[in-house]
């Protein structure tokens, strides 16, 4: 392989992919990126074998052949080389990829290429057209929600479901469920969900910061991946098998009390209140006081701390029904409040034991259910 | 079939066997009656265990000439007169039962001169009766010796044990009342070689030396009598640090009134005080004396007054634990790194026995491992100097700086003790944190029946589970210190401890619980913390009542002291 590309593209495709290297694996192969000529180009490949990404750069091919080479000394090379021209050589019988770029000249062993386990790529037309802006903003407001360990390997994913010209984003962690709708510029004809690890999503929403053109979404025929094609750039992730617990029974319809609230106040007063809360198991105390006809009402948030102290953050608010209060966990609530855009927020509580709901004022396409936290009895 | 009454010789033997039951049960009565007669010096020697001779020679007040046939009659005592008198018993003998039930399974001689006389007696009996009698001349005291124990008793005989048993036998009696009674001289003699000597200076630390050696006796920490609040129960003795452990419950030898006992209870009490210090299975070593009104306590239970009743059983179980665990929390030493050898050396006495001939020399820097006490933080709160952190090796220990050398923290264990003091610490009930979704939990059958017992204790510390038929359990919420845990992981572990747990009182229950809970909480082996994150485990574990330990008692730091430092690098 002899290939010559500019410094500036080697090193944005390599970020785009180097994440999907995996440093730690026990197969070697996998903390290396896959360099290939391809039709032209140079095609960058990286995977941990869960999420791999593709992504093709501009380059001069004068010698067809590809090679693996460790993943992080290639990203802090040609990060470290100027803004020039790069020309790299493959030598076959060393296993060695030989660079230059102006004054510098390196070479960096690697491995054969045919360990490299293929990265798919789509093949066909199809797939469902997704708007890039709003692909973000979904995963953005779901990703967070979904568990972090792998006790249950279900509730890692974000489930994708595709019905009619309306996707559907939801995860939960077992304390709470975050639920995303979007509208589809075009209609799908079957609908069909499946289950998208959230790392892979949150490294789709990384990679795409840039995009303008529509995403592409293919599910592989044997139904064991999804393929996210951009401009240059393919993200493949495997599918969690299983069926995603029935979320929409856990959503809550008779909650009598309905807060309205200044989004950033009641984020402030979070952070605030964290301060203190973070010393004992992150519980803070929601008070819901409506107001009377001569005082507007008032939410209460505040967080004691048997070492540190206490705080109160008293904030002006529309409330509907009787007062109550309710605590959470704060962790939970300033997660919600860093991804809703709307100016105010609604929270719709029923009593201390029942879920509160967050739902951006005026927009119906996001809701999140919280569980509450008790003090001991 | 005739009923006939047994000739005397036979019935005594039937009652020496209550007493006497190997050489070292002679030696043990023999000791007491040199006791009860104020001897200061008492010498004690021993062949083959004792089993062709033992002899008890003292300084006491010895018997006068006339009476010293009397001596031998069954149920004659000089220490006790009316049935009154059982109810405040001082003395160590009082039955009367001794001296007639050895003389009647062995061959006795008995010198003595009371010190008002001017000559001795020498009396010779062999199987009870009297076969000599000579005037003999003596310092005033008495000197028993027994030879051919059980020669006349052939099934007896034939248990015994071989002599090195029958030796630990009597070396265990000796250091008993050496313990009991350390303004007393003892010396004893196997087979014509010293073995072992009390000082005789009326500390109890002395002689704890001269049992243990100097390794061990110099770590012990004193349990300063405390008086009970209902009843004047004293508690006073030595109990060793967390750091030395033994496989057995032998080394907690305890004292009621000056007499070595066995109690199962109060054995209990002091392991209990060593609760959540030691590993699971190992025990400490304890030297315990309690001391009560004669009246609050029966001594008379078993022929060989090993066993007592008390009054007030539960209270004198307080005291001992109270006593014990104040002992140990204000001034438990941390383990030193170059333990390993200590523990070498210890597991070598374990196996050997007790260093009687050889007391190891004393070792130069032990002093310099114990942690002075006013570098600490103040004595209640567990002395634990201010640390520096440096940083994690393994992301496994967090490395830090005290005023007095390197310490090195289990990061796991350290975060297990900070979690469990403050569950354990808390005002109200603790904080949970409900689920999405009721989940249903299955738990394994030997587990479930414990679940159910257990329910209310687990609804209190943040659970709440209730029965969903057979062996299934629904789970709403779970304690909030657990995070983001899965509940069904959750209740499985906490399920499994229940399940492991031996018949409990609600306390212990909720304390295993919580235990359960904060190995779950802590942080694991191999995480990796950011220093804000050690700095905070640091100073929770300086805010704790018992640093030192996780709640299952393995430690929870070692320190490399300044010194030792200083000596590896070859700077002293």
């Amino acid at each position: 392989m002899k290939v010559s590309c500019l410094q500036e593209n080697l090193n944005k495709g390599l970020s785009i992919v180097g994440r999907a290297a995996s440093p730690r694996s026990t197969l070697p192969i996998l903390s290396h990126v896959l360099l290939e000529t391809d039709r032209g180009r140079l095609r960058l490949s990286a995977t941990n074998l869960e999420i791999g990404v593709n992504c093709w750069i501009g380059a001069r091919v004068e010698e067809e052949g590809a090679i693996a080479i460790p993943a992080r000394t290639l990203i802090d090379l040609v990060s470290a080389f100027p803004p020039d021209q790069v020309d790299m050589e493959a030598v076959v019988r060393t296993m060695t990829l030989n660079l230059h770029c102006g004054r510098s000249e390196a070479n960096i062993k690697g491995m054969d290429a045919v360990e490299f386990p293929p990265v798919p790529v789509p093949e066909g037309e199809g797939g469902i057209t997704l708007n890039p802006d709003l692909l973000r903003t979904a995963i953005a407001q779901v990703a967070f929600a979904a568990a972090t360990d792998e006790a249950r390997p279900i509730l890692t994913g974000v489930l994708v479901r595709f019905e009619g010209s309306k996707m559907t984003m939801a995860a939960a962690d077992g304390y709470r469920l975050s639920v995303r709708t979007a509208v589809l510029p075009d209609p799908v004809y079957e609908p069909f969900s499946v289950i998208v690890p959230a790392r892979a999503l949150q490294e789709l929403g990384r990679i795409s910061g840039d995009e303008k053109e529509a995403i592409t979404a293919t599910v592989t025929p044997d139904h064991n991946r999804i393929l996210f094609e951009l401009t240059d750039i393919v993200l493949a992730s495997q599918l969690i098998p299983g069926n995603f617990p029935d979320y929409e029974q856990i959503i809550p319809k008779d909650l009598g009390i309905h807060v309205v609230v200044n989004t950033s106040d009641l984020s402030k007063a979070c952070r605030t209140a964290q301060i203190f809360a973070r010393e004992g198991s992150n519980i803070i105390q929601l008070h819901v006081h409506p107001g009377t006809e001569l005082e507007p009402g008032r939410l209460v948030v505040s967080a004691t701390s048997a070492e540190t102290g206490d705080d109160v953050s008293a904030l002006d608010a529309s409330i509907e029904g009787e007062p109550v209060d309710i605590a959470f966990n704060v962790r939970y609530l300033i997660d919600v409040l860093s991804i809703i855009e709307t100016p105010q927020v609604v929270l719709d509580v029923a009593s201390a034991s029942r879920p509160g709901v967050f739902r951006p004022l005026g927009n119906n396409e996001f809701i999140y259910v919280v569980m509450p936290m008790h003090l001991g009895r | 079939m005739t009923i006939n009454v047994l000739p005397p010789d036979v019935a005594s033997q039937i009652a020496a066997g209550e007493v006497v039951e190997r050489p070292s049960s002679a030696v043990k009565e023999l000791v007491e009656n040199a006791i009860d007669a104020d001897a200061r010096d008492i010498r004690v020697e021993v062949r083959r265990g004792g089993k062709t001779f033992l002899s008890v020679a003292d300084d006491g007040c010895g018997i006068p000439a006339a009476d010293v046939e009397l001596a031998f009659e069954r149920h004659a005592t000089s220490k006790l007169s009316t049935a009154g008198d059982l109810d405040h018993i001082l003395t160590l003998g009082f039955r009367g039962e001794a001296l007639s039930s050895i003389a009647s399974v062995s061959r006795v001689t008995m010198v003595t001169r009371a010190a008002a006389e001017e000559t001795g007696v020498l009396l010779r009996l062999e199987g009870g009766a009297v076969v000599h009698r000579q005037p003999s001349g003596r310092a005033p005291g008495t000197t028993v010796t027994v030879e051919d124990l059980f020669f006349n008793v052939p099934a007896r005989r034939e248990f015994l044990r071989t002599d090195l048993t029958e030796r630990r036998h009597v070396d265990n009696w000796i250091t008993r009342y050496a313990i009991a009674y350390p303004g007393l001289r003892f010396a004893l003699l196997h087979d014509d070689r010293e073995t072992f000597r009390s000082p005789g200076t009326g500390h109890l630390h002395d002689v704890l030396v001269a049992v243990y050696g100097h390794e061990v006796g110099e770590t012990l920490l004193e349990v300063f009598p405390e008086g009970g609040q209902e009843r004047p129960i004293l508690v006073s003795g030595f109990v060793a640090p967390p750091s030395f452990h033994r496989s057995n419950r032998q080394d907690v030898t305890l004292f009621v009134n000056g007499r070595w006992v066995q109690d199962s209870r109060l054995t209990y009490a002091v392991i209990q005080a060593y609760h959540t210090f030691l590993p699971v299975g190992r025990y400490p070593l304890a030297v315990v004396m309690v001391n009560l009104p004669p009246e609050e306590v029966d001594v008379n239970v078993h022929p060989a007054k090993v066993e007592v009743r008390f009054r007030d059983a539960d209270a004198v179980f307080r005291a001992v634990q109270r006593a014990a665990r104040q002992a140990l929390v204000a001034k438990a030493p941390i383990p030193s790194a170059g333990g390993a050898a200590t523990a070498a050396r210890m597991a070598w006495q374990e196996r050997h026995g007790r260093p009687f001939s050889h007391p190891p020399l004393p070792e130069p820097h032990t002093q310099a491992q114990q942690l002075q006490p006013e570098l600490g933080m103040g004595e209640r709160r567990g002395s634990l100097p201010p640390l520096r952190v440096v940083g994690q090796i393994g992301a496994t220990y967090v490395v830090a700086e005290g005023p007095d050398g390197l310490y090195l923290i289990d990061q796991h264990a350290a975060h297990e003790r900070v979690l469990y003091e403050q569950m354990m610490d808390r005002q109200e009930g603790l904080a949970s944190q409900q689920v999405l979704e009721p989940q249903a939990v299955e738990v394994p059958p030997h587990a479930a029946a414990r679940v159910m017992e257990g329910m209310a204790a687990l609804n209190g510390l943040g659970f709440d589970v209730e029965p969903f038929g057979g062996t299934t359990f629904l789970v709403r919420a779970l304690p909030a210190i657990l995070g983001r845990a899965e509940p069904a992981e959750a209740l499985l572990e906490v399920a499994e401890t229940l399940g492991e747990a031996r018949s409990r009182v609600d306390e212990a229950l909720e304390e295993a619980i919580v235990r359960s809970i904060c190995k779950r909480a802590a942080v694991k082996a191999g995480q990796v913390l950011t220093r804000e994150e050690m700095e905070e485990l640091v100073r929770g574990l300086e805010r704790c009542v018992s640093p030192r330990t996780c709640p299952h008692g393995r430690p929870t730091m070692i320190r490399l002291s300044v010194d030792q430092l200083a000596r590896e690098f070859g700077r002293q």
